[in-house]
């Protein structure tokens, strides 16, 4: 049997552990810190997070080391560090574990981070209904002042590091980096054009790094012990490390569970999660959070690294893996989801705005049995004016629900489908927007 | 900028084309002809590329890109019209006409909408979409605009113009996703500076006026290209109309020195010039006094006898004549010839009289040329730009919007005098832009000034060059300033030493600056001095010669410096030259044909205080309206009501006409043809854009009428060859419009100002004067251009009057709170000149212990102004006034309404 | 004057950021917490601080759905209806939460204690059914332990059963080791 290794949940699931500042530095915390700062170059940081394969756990598991990079090391600052903590991807609750449970392992991972880039300012995003976690988080930020490991002059290494907390009012785009930047401007959380991208234009068109919480936290990790135990675990060279995944919908036992990249989702749903938890077979699952494609239990032997869920047609996005059992409305369980993408969207770009409201339109008609029969061409078309046509991802990735069910249960439409026809002339078309 | 730009080669549809480096796709695209469909997209406004619409492909890359947020790059191969390009082009109309209703028979952009236009290009006429459309109800954003929210297709053009165009921030996008909806702010009623630029940048029929709302096909528009004659800015406007009813008036992308931009005045002011109110028939007052309508024959007939009359039995100069300064170059010029050949008077005066004449003389004084020697593109280049006293967002605008660029664009840093606070409002405030705002006191800008030049010598920042040629220069200004005390000057301008030194830093060692004088100067005592201090300082800091560098005065009226140019003021003739210049004189007796009149001239005052003497018979007023445009202790009625025949020439019967014998009706800008030059000394031409209403005929005619009644005929077949005359007279005198560079400086002028010219008068210049302290617990009252109006004319456009339809005294909510005033309240303001009325308004821009009361209602509170008139240059002040204030109950009130009933 | 007595941490909020726009969402959230809602004067009050005008400060408000422009209840329930919790049961929850309190979604008791309102996922996906009510989340939710939460808050104004720091799976509760 496989063994598996934890990083970041090992210390908040010993029984005694709390999450203080004391605890944290109980079991070797801002050792890293105290160890890097002022002594290691920072560029020499940034080559090592390279070469630990160290891939964003925020979605889009860009290279970290790489994207530190792109910040221009001639410039004469200010810079900074934006700590993507909205985790609002529907099926996504790790960060806020992370948060909650070990909040200094996020504060030692930002200030190495901010010391490697050159920012001497970070803003922690998290999204406004995090309150708990938003508190926890402030009073670990002002631990961490006190002790001296925040602040001017961190143990007298002539680094700065200021982090503060800035809460978001709900909007699941300000998980988007660039809405983000917009959001803590000030401003309405709107996606920026890219071109120019953060590392150049970020906040205050300064440079600037934005990195989610799992993927700061293991920064000190790396530091500790290295960038090439950190590239062993996984599947190196390209999805290294673990990931803290996040386990929801019919299963015996959801939750957070750290595995290294190459368990596949058969240890995640049928070993650590205890399977269905009923005696319905597994039907669906969604492998990355509410924008990844759906997948089949044909996929459930497919490994949890990027490449792989690529391979399968979907993607490891932010790790939230929900499972449907057998019986679960598959038209229904796309509607659901785009009705969060048409409340979410921001209404920027055009196809996105309009499109989302009109599949969800279509969606419901079908649902509450007034599909049409030309509706399936319709959505597809739908779908792909908007895939690659927009400002942000967000547009990729409302479209993935409805596209990934139609590939597989197309069935399921063409049945609600035939029932409408089967029932037209019986009753008036009654037009149904809700707009929840 | 640009002249530094490398240019980039690419290939647009095939076709290859050079354009500079930063050039986005889609302007790149128009230059060879392509128009790439787009809504979101507006070469004002930065790219937000929210629409979607003009995508294309991009060789080299996966995606389709937005051309209008992509810049162009060397090898660049784009193809717009590819069919993967066209589908998705289909895909966004389709999409956006989903949620957008199909009323274009009843909507006003019906048939110039960019939303038809592309649908008919690109969609099949059948919508897919089947579903229910988000339904908003109709908004009005205040009186003037109308908002159909179902129509918006959320491009945002609309608040990205009120924000980075105007700076106004008065619009919202509330809401988030489709159910997003332009609004004021949660159903409080808009406040803005009302440009009108919301409706003008929808691409679609979202936010429409509602002055024309259903009145029209815009293909039933005849339209007309001419210039707004409400301020010195001198916009371009096109006049549209169906029939011979104005319709609309709106300015198109690259035309005029405002490229597309109004303020409210021109953008809802149109209808003044068809005001019921217009006199439309010529008058003649009968022996009872009554006006009688007559025929044009009669009138002028009578007018011809009765200057023929006082001429032979009084002599020439028993006649004098005054001329509104929105009258056209052709105009002017007419008057005063007529004036000066057919009369045989100089005794003419303009309204330039009010203030605009300060700036010209200082700037011919010192640099030798009458006009600004910068324009707006040097604005938009400058590195500092000074505003002296200009109240610009309200006096000039368009020239605000110049800064404002220059400033939010360019990064120019903004130094303001101003007697204003920099508050931000949904009303745009140039003072919220500035880097170093120094508020004036009121009426204080002698004492400011002269802190300027003081900070310029003391701290070392006059340049090397200056010093070393005109040392005497130099030390003279360094001798006098030191006189002042810095304490001095902060007691009487309310600015310290050191937030005066570093506004003179930043402008002195900008590379390029400018100097912006506006009327709080030009309309002061001894504002003619007050400018030549500013030129002094452009002198001292080598702004003078500097080519992006200036000193601009800012005219207020549509033709102050053409009344200037045209030798329509008592100090000049054409060009303008001195009455005493002889080279001038020649000219002008040979063009004339004629000798010209050697009578002393006569300026505004002079002319009203000759009328009460009985020196002067007679007058003809031309469009000018002393009456109203005096303080009651004036004497201008008195003046009038002691001549022995007065003609006026108005399109309404103004106070002054009242009092006429013979009343000639004119024509408004709208019905005439000529020119006017702006406030940066562009000539532009103004087209008739709509009939005569009733009788009335345009200026010129009636003077060349006159002349032939009076057997001197100065007859011309129209008004081109009145211009070919001007020309003709005013040596250099170039052709129409923008593209005129701007004059240079005269050097021999300035030599000869720095060695001697200057210290004619330096001493008295250099030395404060000692103002009046205002009364203990007096408010200082102010006489102020409102954005929404100007002159009294615009208080005949319904438009306008809609937005502000009456005079309220605007005091700060500091000042309301001592006073123990509300908002709404009425309160009575006494002096010993009389007192007044008037309900409060509050509003955060008017500083503490002052009151401003906008002078286009300031009949109620004249009484409360006295006149004082420069000595030396005759420009009449009389703005500023101090009054008590106290609440006036309503309990009070009904009193005496009861008592009056 | 809604920010007076909080003075203190307007200025400590000012302080954290170069751009004085930043401190918008911590100042509305302030707003909020204090008055229950956003109301008009406080949008004033954040433009005068901000250097903004009143149109911007609610133009940002209006796209962050946590911002109620409009007075509710002193208890805001907010379940989550999207698709995870969908999966484990917030439809009946929402439909018994409606006839419990007798209102229907985005209304508010007539003593003015609840509004009840659904809303997009809260990152409690594991832990679902869940709801927020104002600061709080209570998870794993059923009828009875809902009945028991409202009751405690309609009396007490607190409730024991809000959640504390997130674990899941709890400590000791199936980790299964491989
Ligand atoms: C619509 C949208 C929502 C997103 N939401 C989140 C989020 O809640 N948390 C997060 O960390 N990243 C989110 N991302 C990804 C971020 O844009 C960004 O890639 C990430 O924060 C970068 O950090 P990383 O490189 O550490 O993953 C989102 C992206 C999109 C397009
Ligand atoms: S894709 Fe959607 S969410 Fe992203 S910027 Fe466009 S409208 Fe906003
Ligand atoms: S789906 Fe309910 S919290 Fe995520």
């Amino acid at each position: 049997m496989k063994t598996f290794e934890k990083i970041l949940l090992t210390n908040m699931e010993r029984p005694e552990y709390t999450g203080s500042l004391a605890d944290y530095e109980g079991t070797g915390g801002y050792k890293a810190l105290k160890t890097v700062l002022g002594k290691t170059p920072p560029n020499d940081l940034i080559e090592m997070v390279k070469k630990s394969g160290l891939r964003g756990r925020g979605g889009a598991g860009f290279p970290t080391g790489v994207k530190w990079g792109f910040i221009p090391k001639d410039h004469p600052g200010p810079k900074y560090l934006c700590c993507n903590a909205d985790e609002s991807e529907p099926g996504t609750f790790k960060d806020r574990q992370l948060m909650e449970r070990d909040p200094h392992q996020i504060l030692e991972g930002i200030a190495i981070s901010c010391y490697a880039i050159g920012a001497q300012t970070a803003y922690i995003y998290i999204r406004g209904e995090f309150r708990l976690a938003a508190k926890i988080l402030e009073r670990a930020i002002a631990e961490a002042y006190r002790a001296g490991h925040l602040g001017a002059d961190i143990h007298g290494s002539g680094v700065t590091v200021n982090v503060s907390v800035h809460a978001g009012a709900g909007a699941y785009i300000c998980g988007e980096e660039t809405a983000l930047l917009e959001s803590l401007e000030g401003k309405r959380g709107k996606p920026r054009t890219k071109p120019p991208f953060p590392a150049t234009h970020g906040l205050y068109q300064k440079p600037t790094v934005v990195n989610n919480v799992e993927t700061l936290a293991n920064v000190p990790h790396i530091v500790n012990r290295g960038a090439d135990w950190f590239a062993s675990i996984g599947v190196p060279p390209k999805s290294t490390g673990t990931r803290v995944f996040c386990l929801s919908g019919h299963v015996k036992r959801p939750g957070n569970y750290e595995l290294p990249v190459n368990a596949t989702f058969r240890d995640l749903i049928f070993e650590l999660g205890g399977g269905m938890r009923s005696d319905k077979p597994l039907k669906a699952f969604i492998p990355g959070g509410a924008s990844a494609p759906f997948l089949t239990p044909d996929h459930v032997d497919v490994q949890m690294d990027f490449e792989s869920v690529a391979m399968a047609g979907s993607m490891s996005g932010s790790g939230g893996i929900t499972v449907m059992e057998e019986g679960t409305s598959m038209v229904w369980a796309a509607l659901r989801l785009m009705e969060f993408f048409y409340h979410e969207s921001c209404g920027k770009c055009t196809p996105c705005r309009e499109g989302s409201s009109w599949i969800v339109q279509i969606l419901q008609r079908i649902m509450n049995k007034q599909g049409r029969p030309d509706d399936l061409r319709t959505l597809t078309e739908i779908c792909e004016n908007i895939g690659g046509r927009t400002v942000c991802a967000f547009g990729d990735a409302e479209i993935a629900p409805v596209q990934s069910t139609l590939k597989y249960w197309r069935n399921e439409y063409e049945a609600l489908i035939e029932e409408a026809e089967a029932l037209k002339g019986s009753r008036k078309e009654i037009p149904v927007l809700s707009l929840a | 900028m640009s002249n530094t730009s490398t240019m980039v080669t690419l290939t647009i549809d095939g076709i290859r084309t050079e354009v500079p480096e930063g050039t986005l796709v889609i302007e790149a695209a128009r230059q060879v002809g392509i128009m790439v469909p787009h809504f979101c997209y507006h070469p004002k406004l930065e790219p937000d590329a929210n629409c979607r619409m003009c995508l294309v492909e991009i060789e080299k890359i996966p995606k389709l890109q937005t051309s209008c947020s992509t810049r162009v790059a060397e090898g660049m191969v784009v193809r717009s019209s590819v069919p993967h390009v066209e589908s998705a082009r289909k895909s966004v109309l389709e999409l956006l006409l989903g949620n957008h209703p199909l009323d274009c028979p009843v909507c006003d952009q019906g048939g110039r909408c960019d939303l038809q236009d592309f649908s008919h290009e690109y969609t099949p006429t059948v919508s897919r979409f089947k579903e229910l459309k988000r339904v908003f109800p109709k908004q009005y954003l205040g009186p003037v605009i109308e908002t159909q929210m179902n129509r918006c297709v959320s491009c945002m053009r609309c608040v990205r113009y009120c924000d980075e165009v105007m700076d106004a921030q008065a619009l919202a996008a509330e809401g988030r996703g489709t159910i997003t909806q332009i609004t004021h702010w949660a159903g409080n009623e808009l406040e803005c500076d009302m440009c009108g630029g919301c409706i003008q940048i929808c691409p679609v029929g979202a936010i429409t006026s509602r002055l024309s709302m259903y009145d029209y096909r815009p293909w039933m528009l005849k339209r007309t290209e001419t210039i707004c004659s409400y301020c010195g800015d001198g916009c371009q406007i096109t006049v549209q109309r169906k029939d011979d009813q104005l319709i609309e008036v709106n300015s198109a992308l690259g035309a005029g020195r405002n490229n597309g931009d109004l303020c409210v005045r021109g953008y809802f002011g149109y209808h003044a010039a068809e005001h019921p109110d217009r006199v439309q028939q010529p008058l003649v007052r009968q022996a009872d006094g009554s006006f009688a309508e007559v025929t044009w024959e009669e009138a002028l007939d009578r007018v011809a006898r009765q200057f023929t009359r006082i001429k032979a039995t009084h002599g020439s100069d028993a006649i004098g004549g005054l001329i509104t300064t929105r009258c056209t170059n052709e105009d002017l010029y007419l008057f005063q010839k007529f004036m000066r050949v057919v009369i045989g008077t100089n005794q003419i005066d303009s309204g330039a009289r009010y203030g605009h004449i300060n700036g010209v003389r200082a700037l011919r004084r010192v640099q030798g040329t009458h006009r600004w020697t910068i324009r707006y593109e040097d604005l938009a280049q400058a590195d500092a730009i000074m505003l002296v006293g200009t109240n610009v967002n309200e006096s000039n605008p368009i020239t605000a919007l110049h800064v404002k660029q220059a400033v939010k664009r360019k990064g120019a840093q903004l130094v303001t005098l101003e007697s204003l606070l920099p508050v931000r409002s949904t009303v745009s405030n140039i003072t919220t832009l500035s880097k170093h705002h120094l508020e004036v006191k009121s009426g204080q800008f002698s004492a400011a000034i002269l802190g300027l030049v003081k900070a310029v010598v003391e701290s070392n920042l006059v340049q090397e060059d200056v010093a070393r040629e005109a040392p005497e220069f130099v030390q003279t200004i360094r001798t006098n300033v030191a006189k002042v005390s810095w304490d001095a000057i902060r007691e009487q301008s309310g600015l310290s030493q050191t937030d005066v030194e570093t506004a003179a830093r930043t402008y002195s060692q900008a590379e390029r600056a400018v100097v912006l004088v506006g009327r709080e100067v030009l309309r002061s005592l001894g504002g003619e001095g007050l400018v030549t201090n500013l030129m002094d300082l452009q002198i001292l800091t080598g702004h003078l010669r500097r080519s992006g560098s200036g000193l601009g005065c800012l005219a207020e009226g549509s033709n102050d410096q053409g009344a200037v140019e045209m030798g329509a003021v008592a100090e000049y003739f054409p060009g303008p030259a001195g009455l005493h210049d002889e080279e001038s004189q020649k000219t002008l007796t040979r063009t004339w044909g004629q000798a010209v009149p050697a009578g002393a001239p006569a300026t505004l005052p002079e002319v009203l205080t000759r009328a009460r003497t009985g020196d002067i018979k007679s007058l003809f007023i031309v469009g000018d309206n002393p009456v109203e445009s005096l303080p009651g202790d004036a004497g201008v009625t008195e003046a009038l009501d002691a001549l022995e025949f007065l003609v006026c020439q108005d399109l309404f019967l103004t106070e002054t006409a009242k009092r006429a014998h013979v009343v000639f009706p004119a024509c408004s800008a709208m019905e005439k043809d000529g020119t006017f030059t702006n406030t940066e000394g562009h000539v532009q031409s103004v087209r008739q854009a709509t009939e005569p209403l009733g009788e009335s005929r345009p200026d010129w005619e009636m003077f060349s009428a006159l002349s032939v009644l009076m057997d001197h005929p100065i007859e011309y077949n129209e008004v081109k060859e009145i211009f070919k005359e001007i020309r003709g007279v005013i040596p250099g005198y170039g052709l129409l419009g923008p593209a005129s560079t701007p004059p240079k400086v005269d050097e021999k002028t300035v030599a000869q100002y720095v060695t001697s010219g200057f210290k004619e008068d330096v001493d008295q210049r250099y030395t404060l004067d000692a103002s009046p302290a205002a009364p203990e617990g007096a408010l200082t009252l102010r006489l102020v251009q409102s954005l929404y109006h100007s002159g009294k004319y615009s208080t005949r456009a319904k438009g306008l009057m809609e937005i502000e339809g009456e005079g309220r005294l605007h005091v700060n909510a500091r000042e309301a709170g001592r006073l123990g005033i509300e908002e709404g309240q009425t309160v009575r303001l006494a002096n010993d000149g009389g007192q007044a009325t008037v309900s409060v308004k509050l509003n955060d821009r008017v500083p503490d212990a002052v009151a401003w009361f906008p002078e286009h209602f300031d009949e109620p509170v004249r009484a409360l102004f006295s006149l004082k008139v420069d000595p030396h240059t005759h420009v009449p002040v009389w703005k500023t006034a101090h009054v008590t204030v106290t609440k006036w109950s309503s309990t009070n009130r009904s009193i005496e309404e009861r008592s009056r009933v | 004057m809604i920010f007076h007595k909080h003075q203190a941490t307007v200025n400590d909020i000012l302080s954290r950021y170069p751009v004085k726009r930043s401190a918008m969402l911590p100042l509305l959230n302030l707003a909020q917490k204090e008055e229950g809602y956003v109301s008009q004067a406080a949008i004033r009050e954040i433009a005068g601080i901000l250097d903004l005008t009143p149109p911007q400060v609610f133009e940002t408000a209006t796209f962050y759905t946590m911002l109620n422009l409009k007075p509710i209840g002193k208890f805001h329930v907010q379940v989550c209806r999207s698709l995870m919790c969908a999966l484990v049961g917030a439809d009946p929850l929402v439909d018994w939460l409606r006839k419990h309190l007798g209102i229907g979604l985005g209304q508010t008791t007539e003593d003015k204690m609840f509004t009840l309102s659904t809303v997009e996922c809260l990152g409690s996906c594991g832990t679902g059914p869940m709801m927020q009510i104002n600061d709080d989340y209570y998870e794993r939710l059923t009828e009875d332990k809902v009945g028991r939460i409202l009751k405690d808050l309609r009396e007490t104004g607190d409730c024991s059963l809000k959640s504390g720091p997130f674990l899941v799976p709890e400590r000791g509760e199936g980790v299964v080791s491989l």
